[in-house]
């Protein structure tokens, strides 16, 4: 196998090598059975047209093989390959179908033909520069052609010299949750389950963090008296929990510290929620749905794209913000002071002065998961 | 003998390898973002467009340097002196029905840690005092601030309290006290929270 493959394939030992020699229902490795094979011919030298041919396979390796080869041009089992034709098949018959007819009109071939590319796409992870723009071209065309909207979408990179992290300061936080509202608007969050990235927990004084006892879905008057106010989402762990079990690689770590997902490489098997220890992923149960005039055009491909059912998503520390030098809309929003985000790296940062006169602390500190996102107090 | 001598070798490789695992080189995070910092180079990202419409002014208190909105502009009937003309004293007993300034209650510390002389100066209407009775500029109004609330004024400083505007990056802006607090009134009232997730009753009924 080349080093520049393009998917991730699961290790279930399913593709090991047989050794040969326990391989003899003889339960002998020595022969003599009979059934034993002669030893592979020991001769290593080899004639000019094969060395020829061997170069050429090597020059084809070294091309970047994407679409259709990523997907089908790879060693798989049957049940897999069966799995991969079935859901091509929907796709391509789809686009066969319309792609031949003579009915068909020119948009509709389009769309095929974006949906055709879209559907054996590679990782993002793994993409060139170029092909993540060719992505991000696809999807913002699909959406012109479906919804007869212009949406701005970036695939911007993680930057040199910057590692994202996050302060809340408990003292500061009334409840108001000002910053829930923005985020659900900023993200394009599915409005009928009302998924919410943010959670805002109202504890008792005196009795420390309870999540348990906490609630997290008050309504009345705000700060009520003999409580305090915490809020959790997505804590972005520097040796992320979820990462590690994804067993398809669709979610990683990128090097300015955000823990993002590929919601096209996700196949929903909710590990990774499983795995968070601070209930900060959210899964797709139904169709996300945004009423037109509310969708947030500004849309980056890790970040605040629409969403599809049975996929994973959670705070981005809103990426298509960030890296452009924004605030996430949760800090923007707050009217108490009480988020602070900024680059970990830049010594004069206010986040960096947080963390070196205030006196904070983590949730769940000893599970080695480091999160960036520190809690203080005035 | 070899053998023990391979094996110191190969105790001292591992020592050696032992802190140099795959995760990355740093026990800690906290180790990680004070070594990585010290190499900073600063970014070519840049939030001042994000500052929008706002004038602004550099302060320099302490260390730190940064953009506060401007004051001045912001209230109303500035300048102060384009009505008070003349000393207080001379204005209070010539106005008959509704008075200016009805609106303004003191509602900050009690009468007696302040009155309205605490900051305004009969006399020079068009600027703050001082608690020793220097002139301090609106725009700097932060500075009679931090002559009580001095822990509110360094964590401000350092950006532990109050409200950054734009972004992250630089320019560091951010807003000053009287953009929050009303400076006769500086409490902040309870409200309601913005929104509730009935989506949430329902699942956990």
């Amino acid at each position: 196998m080349d080093g520049k493959k393009k998917w991730f394939t699961l290790d279930l030992g399913w593709n090991r090598k047989e050794s040969d020699n326990s391989a003899c229902g003889c339960g002998k490795s020595t022969g003599g059975c009979g059934s034993h094979s002669a030893p592979p011919r020991n001769d290593y030298s080899i004639s000019a047209e094969e060395f020829d041919a061997a170069v050429e396979d090597t020059m084809a390796g070294e091309v970047q093989r994407d679409g259709f080869q990523q997907v089908f041009d790879v060693k798989m089992d049957r049940r897999t390959a069966f799995r991969k034709l079935t859901a091509s098949l929907m796709v391509g018959a789809g686009a066969v179908g319309t792609s031949c007819s003579m009915v068909a009109g020119e948009e509709t071939k389009e769309k095929a033909q974006i949906d055709w590319e879209e559907q054996f796409k590679g990782n993002y992870k793994l993409m060139t520069q170029e092909e993540r723009q060719a992505t991000v071209d696809r999807l913002v065309r699909s959406y012109q052609l479906r919804k007869k909207e212009n949406i701005k979408m970036t695939a911007t990179d993680a930057s040199e010299d910057v590692l994202f992290g996050y302060a809340f300061n408990i003292s500061k936080c009334q409840g108001y949750m000002d910053c829930v509202s923005a985020c659900v608007k900023e993200n394009n969050q599915d409005r009928n389950s009302e998924m919410q990235y943010i959670r805002i927990h109202e504890m008792k004084d005196g009795e420390g963090f309870k999540f348990n006892k906490a609630d997290d879905n008050y309504y009345h008057e705000v700060p009520a008296e003999g409580h305090f106010y915490m809020g959790t989402q997505c804590f972005h762990c520097d040796n992320p929990p979820c990462v590690d079990v994804c067993p398809v690689e669709a979610t990683w770590r990128e090097k300015d510290g955000l823990v993002v997902i590929d919601y096209d490489w996700c196949i929903g098997c909710r590990y990774c929620m499983a795995a968070c220890p601070y209930d900060g992923r959210r899964f797709n149960w139904s169709k996300p749905e945004v009423p037109e005039e509310e969708v947030n055009k500004n849309q980056h491909y890790l970040g605040n794209r629409m969403r599809k059912k049975g996929v994973m998503e959670k705070c981005t520390f809103c990426v298509q913000r960030s890296r452009s030098g924004k605030d996430p809309a949760c800090v923007e929003a707050c009217p108490t002071g009480a988020r602070i985000f900024g680059n970990l790296l830049d010594p004069d940062s206010t986040i960096r002065w947080v963390l070196e006169n205030k006196k904070v602390f983590r949730l769940k500190e000893d599970l080695g998961t480091e999160p960036k996102f520190w809690y203080f107090m005035d | 003998m070899i053998k023990s001598k391979i094996l110191y070798v190969a105790v001292l490789l591992f020592c050696l390898c032992a802190c140099k695992h795959e995760k990355g080189e740093y026990h800690s995070l906290r180790e990680k973002i004070e070594a990585e910092g010290k190499k900073y180079h600063g970014t070519d990202i840049s939030s001042e467009a994000y500052i929008g419409d706002i004038e602004t002014v550099v302060i320099t208190e302490g260390d730190d340097t940064f953009l506060i909105p401007e004051r001045k502009g912001q209230i109303k009937s500035y300048a102060c002196t384009e009505c008070h003309s003349k000393p207080l004293a001379g204005m209070q007993h010539t106005i008959t029905g509704q008075r200016a300034h009805w609106d303004i209650t003191l509602g900050h510390a009690d009468e007696n840690a302040m009155n309205c002389a605490t900051c305004h100066n009969g006399n020079d209407m068009d600027n703050l005092n001082s608690l020793t009775g220097n002139t301090v500029d609106f725009n700097t109004s932060y500075r009679l601030c931090s002559q009580c609330h001095a822990p509110q004024f360094e964590d401000w400083k350092g950006g532990a309290h109050g409200k950054n505007i734009g972004g992250w990056a630089r320019p560091r802006a951010a807003m000053t006290c009287v953009n929050c607090h009303d400076p006769h009134r500086p409490g902040i009232p309870s409200k309601w929270p913005v929104r509730f997730n009935t989506q949430k009753v329902r699942e956990r009924e």
